[in-house]
């Protein structure tokens, strides 16, 4: 690591460079918990996500860019001004790396330039540290933005972008990496808008990161490269279908949300119509990968009338079967212009689809928000991005748009974020990381549907209570850990939490176990839970839309189920060692070394 | 959904085979050919105990979205099926064929069960055992001609017309390799070796 944080104040335009403390390190790793450590000591209570005050804050981890496989990845945090929470978001591709060899492990950027004074930031590894005009590049899509970055900044950089929809705030924009990566999910585009900051340019990074012991971490990365090689989801589905694969195998379990979650089982004949399978054979041109991975599971797709990334299983679901579309050229398309105005996928889907349900129940009057209606699709993409007509109000999300027409319990989101594509009535595990996720419904933070659904790396029973929360648990502290590093969960299909214990002990050349790493994510996540109290979060918030709790399935094999949230709530506080308020205990605090925030 | 007279044949054999201690709690994998399909066991379920859902369709000819689901040697069953004439095939990890293959090239039948089954049963290598790109190029060209074929330090791969014919297969070939074991420890010599009146070596 190079134990440096990079600050830049935009307010004073100032850039300087501040030590990590090794403590920090080794309590809080990186990435993910680098930043939860910063943003929970620098952000006083109630601060509007969307004030100069709220920080971007990217970091890599130990692990970004070393020779452990899929460690291209780096974090940021923020608050979200979709939820109101605290905020983690991850992405791969080259970035990272080229941060860190930069000289910098976090950037953390506070303040806002002048409305009048766009500009981007360019992190040159040659000690230059801008923050350059963009008033021309202001109102550009996130391709246009790159193609002109490119060309004033040479072909080598890597840039991350806001579209139009960060510009107008777009509660569920998000900040795209190569125009076509996103850091997704909460908005995160709209707080970069937010400070008047169009993009984040680095290059010229050369630094190298000496290993001890490099012939050791040299045979670690051969003997995991062979195993992610064999496991067939990591080395033949993902590769070959992209995680699009997913597609008919949730659909299989009943689990596969279609029309805002009124069903979640659709016939072989149609599901096969938006499978991975038939993304392939139709649109496929290559696969791609982020550094250092051998998974490749990124889709570079042409449809005849455009080209582009993706879309990926989650955009694929959101803007295709929960809207009622089984269109695989009008999806694509939608995915694309998503990717260019900078919206996060599964909200801009899973908005419109509530405001689909809300027309269907006739309780707004809009003719082109009917399901299944792929001709209105890109126009209210548009729309929602430059806030125009209706978009102005989908552009605040399913939960504050409803809301509006007093019909809450047709927003399927949980503490402002929309829910993501397997039904949580087909999984219970699963569907209680959706209610008790630190940054809202997530299917990230604690991916129980690996075990319930794939059986990786063993099948569970996914409709059983009793122990699933301490499963749960020791996910979602797994799940914080790797994105501390920073690695890809998908790697976690073949390789163990050994592997990454291994790792970490040969880069950083002391012994770290897997119990340490656990306590590790335990701290991360209990900080995370910290910070949302302060926000005044508790356990009225870690609920699921009423249709989970109250409405059966009416078809496929999840046909009859409804998730017994309260036993499983119940069972997860004990585990976590918080009350049955859900706020984490005295004991607990000592035994993590965090305190309590004001 | 996987029908219930198909289902059950899986679960006598997944049962048996974990009766016998061919396999670990979850390894092995059993498959058999329908209509153009594969049916395979899940990966990550119990060989012993499965259930419907257990049971994953994936396509016959080529690789499907099911590889999410199915077993990891998916593929070399595939190749089995695209390579011989078998129309079931199991995986197990017989302890006793296993053993035999780290010290010998070929396991020879001394039984009478085995010599009319088998006579001889090859026993291949490959770089990597563990994994199933090594298996899928190398096990069908052997099981054209014989009924199983051992993958040295690792199973077998049996191949049969139903899935109670590929485990017939492989229980007969472990009662042989234990026999020839067995017999190997006593160290005493053979008072007749039908192996060399048999022509096995041609076999």
């Amino acid at each position: 690591m190079n134990n440096k944080i990079l600050n830049i104040d935009l307010d004073s335009k100032k850039v300087s460079e501040k030590p990590i403390e090794e403590e920090i390190f080794t309590d809080f790793l990186g990435g993910r918990g680098l930043g939860i450590k910063l943003l929970t000591d620098y952000l006083p209570k109630s601060t509007d996500p969307l004030s100069k005050l709220n920080p971007l804050i990217f970091s890599v981890g130990p692990l970004t860019g070393t020779l452990t496989p899929t460690s291209g990845r780096f974090s940021l945090v923020t608050k979200s001004p979709l939820t109101n929470t605290i905020f983690h978001s991850n992405s791969g591709g080259f970035w990272g790396p080229y941060f860190k060899r930069c000289g910098y492990d976090c950037l953390f950027i506070k303040g806002t330039l002048s409305s009048d004074n766009k500009g981007y930031i360019l992190i040159d590894g040659y000690d230059k540290i801008e923050i350059k005009d963009a008033e021309s590049l202001w109102g550009l899509k996130t391709s246009e933005t790159l193609k002109k970055i490119q060309e004033m900044e040479g072909k080598n950089c890597q840039v991350l972008s806001i579209g139009p929809a960060g510009e107008n705030l777009v509660k569920f924009s998000a900040i795209m990496n190569q125009a076509h990566r996103a850091f997704g999910r909460g908005g995160v585009g709209a707080v970069m808008g937010s400070k008047n900051i169009k993009a984040i340019v680095v290059k010229n990074g050369t630094l190298k990161f000496p290993v001890k012991n490099k012939e050791y971490m040299k045979k670690l990365a051969i003997v995991a490269r062979d195993k992610i090689k064999v496991v067939p989801i990591t080395s033949q589905g993902m590769a070959l279908f992209g995680t699009a694969a997913l597609v008919k195998v949730i659909n299989s379990f009943g689990m596969f949300p279609v029309n805002n979650y009124q069903f979640a089982y659709t016939e072989p004949e149609k599901i096969d119509l938006v499978s991975g399978e038939r993304l392939r054979e139709r649109f496929l041109e290559k696969s791609e990968g982020c550094y250092n991975c051998i998974i490749r599971c990124g889709r570079m797709t042409n449809t005849g009338e455009a080209s582009g990334k993706g879309p990926e299983y989650e955009s694929l679901w959101a803007l295709g079967p929960l809207i009622g579309i089984f269109e695989l050229k009008t999806i694509t398309h939608a995915n694309y212009l998503c990717n260019d105005y900078g919206l996060d996928t599964m909200s801009t889907g899973a908005t419109i689809a509530c405001a689909m349900e809300l027309q269907q129940k006739e309780l707004i009057k809009h003719d082109s928000l009917t399901f299944g209606n792929k001709d209105s699709l890109c126009e209210l993409i548009e729309q929602i991005s430059l806030r125009k007509g209706i978009g102005n109000e989908l552009a605040e999300g399913s939960l504050r748009f409803s809301r509006k027409y007093n019909a809450q319990d047709y927003a399927m989101q949980v503490k402002g974020m929309e829910i993501p594509a397997y039904d949580p009535r087909g999984a219970f595990g699963h569907a209680l990381n959706y209610a008790v996720s630190s940054r809202g419904a997530c299917h990230l933070t604690g991916f129980l549907v690996a075990l319930e659904v794939l059986g990786a790396p063993k099948k569970i029973n996914r409709f059983s209570v009793r122990g699933k929360s301490d499963l749960l648990y020791l996910k979602q502290n797994q799940s914080a850990v790797e994105d501390s590093l920073v690695t890809c969960k998908f790697v976690g299909y073949a390789l163990g939490f050994e592997f990454t214990a291994r790792f970490l002990s040969t880069l950083l050349d002391r012994k770290i176990s897997i119990t340490d790493l656990i306590t590790i994510g335990e701290r991360i996540y209990t900080l995370e839970r910290l910070f949302n109290i302060r926000e005044g979060f508790s356990r009225k918030d870690d609920i699921l839309p009423k249709r989970f709790l109250e409405t059966p399935l009416q078809d496929g094999p999840s046909k009859g189920r409804v998730v017994p949230l309260d036993d499983l709530i119940d069972e997860y506080y004990k585990v976590r060692n918080w009350d049955e308020n859900g706020i984490p205990t005295d004991s607990l605090l000592e035994k993590l070394s965090l305190k309590r925030l004001i | 959904m996987i029908d219930p007279e198909t289902f059950k044949q899986f679960k006598i054999v997944g049962k048996v085979l974990t009766d016998h201690r061919y396999n670990t709690s979850h390894s092995g994998n059993i498959s058999m050919r329908a209509g153009g399909k594969i049916l395979i066991k899940r990966r990550g379920a119990m060989l012993g105990f499965l259930e419907p859902e257990d049971i994953i369709e994936t396509d016959l000819y080529t690789q499907d979205s099911g590889i999410m689901l199915s077993s990891t040697e998916t593929n070399v069953h595939r190749q089995i099926y695209l390579n011989t004439d078998a129309m079931a095939v199991i995986h197990a990890h017989n302890p006793f064929c296993v053993i035999l293959s780290l010290i010998e090239d070929e396991i020879t039948c001394l039984d009478a069960e085995g010599i009319y089954m088998y006579r001889k049963i090859p026993v291949i290598e490959v770089d990597n055992p563990a994994g199933p790109t090594d298996a899928a190029r190398e096990v069908p060209p052997m099981l054209k001609n014989y009924p199983i074929v051992v993958v040295r330090a690792h199973g077998v791969f049996a191949k049969g017309n139903t899935l109670y014919d590929a485990l017939q297969n492989v229980t007969g070939a472990e009662q042989s390799a234990m026999l020839r074991y067995y017999t190997m420890l006593s160290g005493k010599p053979l008072k007749r070796d039908y192996s060399k009146e048999k022509f096995f070596s041609e076999w």
